[in-house]
């Protein structure tokens, strides 16, 4: 086809083509001509008046933009709302344009209809979303201004638009250290972090907030999105649970405590019952049997105080970064002496992958201490010479482990079950069973727990496990604590 | 009361040799074990009248050797005075375990000597 015909084919068709409506009205607002997109959309139009028509009106519109033209020739742009032939609300925008007459008057009007209903339901639910999301979503741009907040963060932070995101976040007066804004904004990679900010209200919240890169096709990133889930309650939780845990391990201790003091009293009363009836009875034997009785459970209630005394102290770990395969070395090197004079093998298996942590240094060493030094013991009570025992670490998942394994005489189910809750021991004549309770307690202060494996005949593993993210959250209760008062801290 | 035979079992060693030189200065013959397993041995071999029993023990632990002694039908009539430095609350929990009857006797730790010595009397004088 030359374009000779193209050319007028083509005019004469794209009025039936067009995929949005096309009417020419007259002065009366009467419909003189519609294309089929406008019929399929708003039905029957012949006779009818446009707004009848558009909008089910027995009166012309307050604002007809056509008479306007009408009047002045001047071609306009309006939003309009109408119904569609199912009498549906619908969304449009109608361009208005004259056409003139030979004597140059302006006889008919053309209105072009584009149909933007789904554009504006989509737009709502988007609205509606971005306002009603249980989550607080910023947009800032390069310079950390908030350009629209949402209806969750406008609740909790206040008006911010305008305000800088660290401003409306966190009181403060410059960007945060680690910004994931700034980095998303460099390179267009989302990022993920924790965060505390403070409420209007002077409260802190805690959140995990997503930066997402806003940008047109692959260009430079324009606007950065903001979108944190609020986590103060599973914090608070949190927290609490680590507060029941190190109450728990207070509470078990001080019921055993109550036992072993108990059986101490009953010591005491047997030596003085013996020092009593053989002073009666003239009986030296007995005398000095009761004498011993009595220095006996005083020295256990000497060590018994001591062992309190350490175990109730400081509440707080002291932390510091640790190098967790140097400490267990230190421990072992420690004990290497002991061991080999008790023809027990001391190794340290350390793992290649194992970073550093916070700890608190003493208390670690203190609970390795007591593990090494228990499973010594156990080990010993082998008959043949092949005595040992082994201290890893690795990293398991997030937790950092510490693990001390011998090939001892091992734990029945019932020893099992009684290791970390009372006063519980079976070296009656040394000891107080207050060495794994402490070992318990300074891993609880630290977020972590205590696991042991063991069988009778083939050993036991003790397990330190100490979960990284709950470490960070320890850190940072003991730095929010000594916020607080720090007068009770040195 | 003389001859009669008294066990003691306790993980303590000198809360056994307390219990054993006051029941020896009241006529009593005295053994002594120091858990459950031993306990269960000097049962058998020197056939008690009467056993005074530790809960908190290693080895085997008194709740065990109860519960062994009551499901032999040979050793379920021996007299057991319970004696422990558990709290009181445990005196009720062994009271209403069903499969077994309770013990004729319970003392806490640091005992009463005078009131245990009064019950095992009137135990043994049935």
């Amino acid at each position: 086809m030359s374009p000779k015909i193209l050319d007028p084919l083509l005019k004469r068709e794209l009025f039936n083509m067009l995929p949005f409506g096309v009417v020419a009205i007259d002065r009366e607002m009467r419909l003189v001509t519609a294309n089929p997109y406008f019929e399929k959309r708003f039905g029957a139009w012949h006779g009818k008046r446009c707004h009848e028509v558009f909008k089910g009106l027995p009166e012309p519109c307050s604002n007809c933009q056509a008479r306007l033209t009408f009047a002045d020739g001047i071609p306009r742009i309006s939003d309009e709302t109408g119904l569609d032939r199912q009498g549906l609300n619908c969304y449009f925008i109608v361009h208005v344009a004259p056409l003139r007459g030979e004597s140059g008057n302006v006889e008919y009007v053309v209105e072009m209809i584009t149909d933007v209903t789904e554009t504006r339901l989509r737009q709502r639910e988007y609205n509606l979303l971005f306002e009603r999301v249980p989550c607080f979503i910023t947009v800032i741009d390069s310079q950390y201004k908030i350009l629209r907040a949402n209806e969750r963060f406008r609740q909790t932070f206040g008006e911010s638009t305008g305000k800088s995101c660290f401003q409306a976040y966190k009181n403060r007066s410059e960007p945060c250290q680690d910004c994931p804004a700034e980095q998303t904004f460099s390179d267009g990679l989302e990022r993920v972090v924790t965060q505390t900010g403070i409420a209007k209200d002077g409260s802190e919240t805690d959140y995990v907030v997503t930066t997402a890169p806003l940008r047109r096709g692959s260009g430079e990133v324009m606007h950065v999105i903001e979108i944190s889930a609020d986590i103060t309650q599973v914090k608070r939780l949190e927290r609490e649970m680590l507060e029941a845990e190190r109450l728990a391990a207070v509470g078990q201790t001080v019921a055993g405590l109550a036992h072993t003091i108990k059986n101490l009293l009953m010591g005491l009363e047997g030596g003085m019952y013996m020092l009593d009836s053989g002073l009666r009875k003239g009986d030296a034997e007995r005398l000095a049997e009761g004498w011993e009785v009595l220095q006996r459970n005083f020295e256990k209630t000497v060590v018994l105080v001591k062992d309190f005394l350490s175990f109730s102290k400081g509440r707080a770990p002291d932390l510091k970064l640790v190098n967790p395969n140097r400490l267990a070395r230190e421990v072992v090197e420690l004990y290497n002496d002991a061991a080999a004079r008790q023809g027990v093998k001391l190794t340290v298996e350390a793992g290649p992958m194992v970073k550093r942590a916070l700890l608190d240094r003493d208390g670690l060493e203190a609970c390795l201490t007591n593990l090494v030094s228990n499973a010594i013991d156990a080990a010993m009570t082998r008959d043949d010479s092949g005595a040992q025992v082994i201290v890893r670490t690795r990293e398991e998942g997030e937790a950092l482990i510490f693990e001390v394994e011998d090939n001892g005489c091992g734990m029945d189910w019932e020893v099992r079950q009684k290791v970390f809750t009372t006063f519980f021991t079976t070296k009656s004549d040394r000891g107080t069973g207050l060495g794994l309770l402490t070992t318990r307690k300074i891993v609880q202060e630290h977020g972590g727990s205590m696991e042991v494996d063991s069988d009778p005949g083939t050993g036991s593993r003790f397990r330190i496990r100490l979960p990284r993210p709950r470490l960070k959250m320890v850190a940072e209760q003991i730095a929010r604590e000594a916020k607080k008062s720090p007068s009770d801290i040195k | 009361m003389d001859g009669k035979k008294i066990l003691i079992v306790d993980d303590e060693p000198d809360v056994a040799a307390y219990l054993a030189a006051f029941l020896k200065d009241n006529g009593f013959v005295v053994r002594t074990a120091a858990d459950g397993r031993m306990g269960m041995e000097q049962v058998r071999a020197e056939r008690p009248d009467l056993i005074t029993l530790d809960i908190n023990m290693p080895e085997e632990s008194g709740v065990r050797m109860y519960r062994h002694l009551q499901e032999d039908s040979d050793l379920k009539d021996i007299p057991v005075f319970i004696v422990t430095g558990i709290s009181s609350n445990f005196k009720g929990f062994i009271e209403t375990r069903r499969q077994v009857s309770p013990p004729v006797g319970y003392f806490e730790k640091p005992i009463d000597r005078v009131q245990l010595l009064a019950k095992a009397k009137e135990v043994l004088m049935k």
